[in-house]
């Protein structure tokens, strides 16, 4: 890049055709996977390190690391700051020939198209009817994966992370199998909004997807908005007295201390029954390493043993 | 409309506890329905020592769920009465003196900087916020006897300033403060006694207080004169009222949240059911405003059930509390006197010099926006055009529209100020802002991948729509000044309460909508861009025209009439005018700016003072305050971005504190 600024123009162009002229099946230029690649999301990002590529820049970098973690982050990625307004200068500054985006980064397409293509890709979305008629984001996340292989030409590290999560999710169901009736208990996965809100997390969400495959049951039955989930307040946590708790770390500033005064709380079966667990960081709006991490975070917090 | 309904004398004795049964026992049917369901009838006994699930749940969810709802709406409803009689206003309300959003911003800062505090001390921490902002509202109305209008002037400004800083606050960390919207939208949801255990207590001291004072706050009723002359302390007297209504409305707030309109709906109810003593209006009032939210807060218990997403009562109460304000509206009785402003009528020697001046330096900023900036090298002046080239279309287009904007609502508040004759009076305060915000949030909702063009129909539709109730409520009045600048208010909060229910429920879209709402300036394009302007420089270029309107009305209605002005038709002129001004410029910087109330007094700081350079020096400085705020949003914490309005709030609201403790 820096150089080129020193070479002049005409042998440059030379240089370029000769290029073009021996390159074999020269057509090809048009399918050269993208090299500079730019994630506005957090679930892409993490399916994109997964497959070895590593982003020019992305999207929150600080909240990538507290509420992703894993795959890690290299140092040297770019921060664009937030992933509802990205800062645009900078993005056109890296000269990126790719940018990933999902559909609520929708209102910023005809911004980002002006820098480079946007690939849309949609795990979560809302129904265009406005009905909940399903989502099942560890499909969507599959697709995905296939789709973002083919964008960086890493068709088959795709298929093998497609392969050695499904790998995952057979021996963490027959690690859970092994480990009897108890690790099999109903289970809320929530994240703590405040000390008396919860969201929690079912049917259209990608925790749901992993709970089907691991062959657990999900303790909250309600209703979900297309990110899957809902907002509840804790005494509706009773329903399912046999039901285990996990809540998702972090927790809001306060929280832990004062819910262990609070009366509701501590009468709450899983409570009484010692079977409330914080569960590490994990994308809850996130794709297939999401899911693997996941998996693994229930195998350790069910049965007390990494997998 | 319900006032004419209204029955007068010894009838109004049944219509009161009528009223109050009427909304009670529909409450109470439904609470004892909803215990029922939880626990059977017969278990209820075991309620005072709780020992199954079943029975803790309803003896520490249920009934502190409705003993708040009760507690809360007494409190409020006393507060308020107590607002209204002392501030002679029927639109007081405890939201107008800036506790809440006093004690929204200690608890986010509290969140952030110190949250080991909010262990055990959430409720002292926005107690604390609460009465710092409520005296600094006392403060700068201070000088003006806190008479009315400005108290609640000053109230919206340090409301809004609070919010600003909230709000950016939560921008910044997204994730981590979602609780500050569960508790900012009043939620009633308990978990245990101990909410219940701190407001009890300091709602019967304020009850207490209310009855020593008593006897001299019936005096007020006399009027100020008569009072006096009886010998009662009336400063003393309206700040000790004051003092137990903020003390009321904070611990509330503190304890479970911020439930705003119920403390206008108390009294406002009690009233048209012909509460017409003190002695009246402060029984009734809390009872009707309990009993209210108990309603509320039970129905919204029933709707939860059918939809499965907890609504936040807070939020409804305000829903259905803004409205009331417009039905209030036409009963207000106008202020005269207390704002006519003063035609000055010194001049600075060579005015369009500074202007020309001021000019000038519009342009050096516009350059160093376009040039100067951080990237992923670090600061970098780009002189050289051909490297500029690519960066132009993100830094031009932005700075275009907020120079353009800042211009635009400059111009809107001059004539505002000029037209009411209100030094306070601005588009923000007009509710146009708010009346396009509408708008545009309800497109975001509806169609939510809509392109940028339906959002400029949506808001520039809402605008029109505050205005055509402006002009309904406003042609009833001759377009008095103070109506319509609370008919602003109200619609401003009716604004904030559709933000507060639709933020609530934690959706992702509620930050695309606070960026927005706070003045981002992200989404606007070279054809945005393009429009604004072209805007800007016909409406701005139409200015010098009205010149000759905006130096004779504030010389008062019948000066204006004897020099020839028609003043329905010139008003109505005026305000389709600043309409047009105000929409254009909200939508791309939002609706909360200080601009157009500040740009004006600092063109008169410059010494601007004939009508026309006046103008000229209020666009310009407005246009520059604009820009700089822009472009220092996108620098301070980049590559993140701060939204230019919000920045121009931090940079003004201290400002327009400062000119609302100047004496006039």
């Amino acid at each position: 890049m820096a150089c080129g600024v020193f070479v002049p123009r005409a042998i440059r162009t030379l240089v370029l055709a000769v290029c073009l002229l021996l390159a074999p099946g020269s057509s090809l230029w048009a399918a050269e996977p993208a090299r500079r690649i730019v994630s506005l999301d957090w679930g892409l990002t993490e399916t994109l390190l997964a497959l070895g590529v590593v982003p020019v820049a992305v999207a929150d970098v600080p909240g990538y690391r507290g509420w992703v973690v894993e795959p890690a982050l290299p140092e040297g990625v770019v921060d664009l700051g937030s992933r509802f307004e990205p800062n645009l200068e900078q993005l056109q500054q890296l000269k990126p020939d790719l940018i990933l985006a999902t559909p609520y980064q929708n209102p910023l397409k005809p911004l980002l198209e002006q820098i480079a293509p946007v690939e849309t890709i949609a795990i979560y979305e809302e129904d265009a009817s406005g009905r909940d008629s399903g989502n099942h984001p560890l499909e969507r996340a599959v697709a995905a994966t296939r789709h973002l292989g083919s964008l960086t030409d890493r068709q088959s590290e795709a298929e093998a992370l497609i392969a050695d999560t499904d790998a995952l999710f057979l021996a963490a169901r027959q690690r859970l199998e092994t480990a009897g009736a108890e690790a099999h208990r109903p289970l809320y996965i929530a994240t703590s909004v405040d000390e008396r809100h919860v969201w929690l997390y079912a049917r259209n969400s990608l925790f749901q997807d992993v709970f089907e495959r691991l062959g657990l049951s999900n303790a909250w039955q309600a209703e979900t908005n297309f990110w899957g989930f809902s907002s509840a307040g804790y005494d509706e946590l009773a329903d399912a007295p046999e039901a285990r708790l996990l809540l998702l770390r972090p927790l809001p500033s306060g929280v832990e201390a004062s819910l262990a005064r609070n009366p509701l709380w501590n009468a709450l079966p899983f409570v009484r029954a010692q079977r409330v667990a914080l569960i590490d960081p994990v994308l809850m709006f996130g794709t297939l390493p999401a899911s693997g991490r996941f998996a693994r975070l229930l195998v350790l917090t069910l049965t007390g043993a990494p997998l | 409309m319900l006032a004419s309904l209204s029955l007068r004398g010894r009838d109004s004795r049944a219509l009161l506890p009528a009223l109050f049964l009427l909304l009670l026992l529909p409450a109470l049917a439904m609470a004892v329905h909803g215990l029922n369901d939880r626990l059977p009838m017969r278990e209820w006994p075991a309620l005072l020592a709780p020992h199954t699930l079943p029975q803790i749940i309803a003896s520490a969810s249920l009934l502190p769920r409705s003993l708040a709802a009760l507690l809360c709406g007494a409190a409020l409803g006393l507060a308020g009465a107590l607002f209204q009689h002392v501030l002679r206003n029927r639109m007081a309300a405890p939201e107008t003196v800036g506790t809440a959003g006093g004690a929204q911003l200690a608890l986010a800062l509290t969140t952030l900087f110190a949250p080991s505090l909010l262990d055990g001390g959430r409720v002292w921490v926005a107690f604390g916020g609460g009465l710092i902002a409520v005296a600094l509202v006392f403060a700068l109305a201070w000088r003006q006897k806190l008479e009315p209008l400005p108290l609640i002037l000053a109230g919206m400004i340090v409301t809004l300033y609070c919010g600003a800083l909230g709000s950016a606050l939560i921008l910044m960390n997204e994730q981590y403060l979602v609780s500050l919207f569960v508790w900012g939208s009043g939620s009633l949801v308990q978990n245990d006694w101990s909410a219940i255990r701190l407001l009890a207590p300091m709602l019967a001291a304020g009850m207490m207080a209310c009855l020593v004072l008593l006897r001299p706050l019936v005096l007020l009723e006399l009027g100020d004169e008569a009072a006096r002359s009886l010998g009662v302390p009336l400063f003393a007297l309206r700040a000790a009222a004051l003092a137990v209504a903020v003390f009321l409305s904070t611990a509330v707030i503190s304890s479970i949240g911020l439930f705003g309109f119920i403390g206008l709906a108390g009294p406002t109810l009690a009233s048209f059911a012909g509460a017409r003593t003190l002695r009246q209006r402060l029984l009734w009032s809390p009872l009707l405003a309990m009993a209210l939210l108990w309603l509320t807060d039970q129905t919204v218990q029933q709707i939860d059930r059918l939809l499965g997403d907890p609504l936040p009562t807070g939020a409804i109460t305000a829903l259905f509390g803004a409205p009331l304000i417009l039905l209030l509206l036409p009963q207000m009785k106008a202020h005269g006197g207390l704002w006519q402003g003063t035609v000055s009528v010194i001049r600075s020697a060579a005015p369009w010099r500074r202007v020309i001046l001021l000019a000038m330096l519009v342009l050096a900023a516009a350059i160093v926006a376009l040039c100067w900036g951080r990237g992923p090298q670090g600061w970098r002046w780009i002189g050289d055009l051909h490297e500029l080239t690519p960066l132009l279309p993100w830094r031009l287009p932005r700075s275009a529209a907020a120079l353009a904007a800042g211009g635009l609502l400059a111009a809107a508040g001059m004539i505002l100020q000029r037209l009411t004759a209100n030094p306070m009076a601005s588009p923000e305060v007009l509710g146009i802002t708010s009346g396009a915000a509408i708008g545009m949030i309800s497109m975001l909702y509806i169609a939510p991948s809509a392109a940028g063009f339906t959002h400029v129909v949506a808001a520039s539709a809402g605008a029109l729509g505050v205005l055509l109730v402006i002009l309904l409520l406003g042609r009833r009045s001759a377009f008095s000044p103070d109506r319509i600048l609370l008919a602003g208010i109200a619609l401003g909060a009716l604004f904030d309460a559709l933000t507060a229910v639709l933020t609530a429920n934690g959706d992702p879209r509620a930050v695309i909508l606070l960026n927005w709402t706070m003045g981002s300036t992200y989404r606007v394009d070279g054809a945005q861009a393009t429009l604004t302007v072209g805007i800007a420089v016909v409406l701005l270029g139409l200015t010098p025209l009205i010149s000759r309107w905006l130096t004779i009305l504030p010389l008062g209605d019948g000066t204006s009439r004897s020099l020839g002005l028609s003043l329905g038709r010139t008003r109505l002129l005026l305000l389709i005018m600043t309409a047009a001004m105000t929409a254009t410029a909200t939508l791309v910087i939002g609706p909360l700016s200080f601009i157009g109330l500040m740009a004006p007094h600092l063109a008169r700081m410059l010494g601007l003072h004939t009508v026309p350079s006046q103008m000229a020096g209020a666009i310009l400085s407005g246009g520059l305050l604009m820009l700089a705020a822009d472009w220092a949003g996108r620098m301070v914490l980049f590559p993140f971005q701060l939204p230019a309005g919000l920045m121009a709030t931090l940079f003004g609201a201290p400002l327009v504190m400062w000119l609302l403790t100047r004496k006039r």
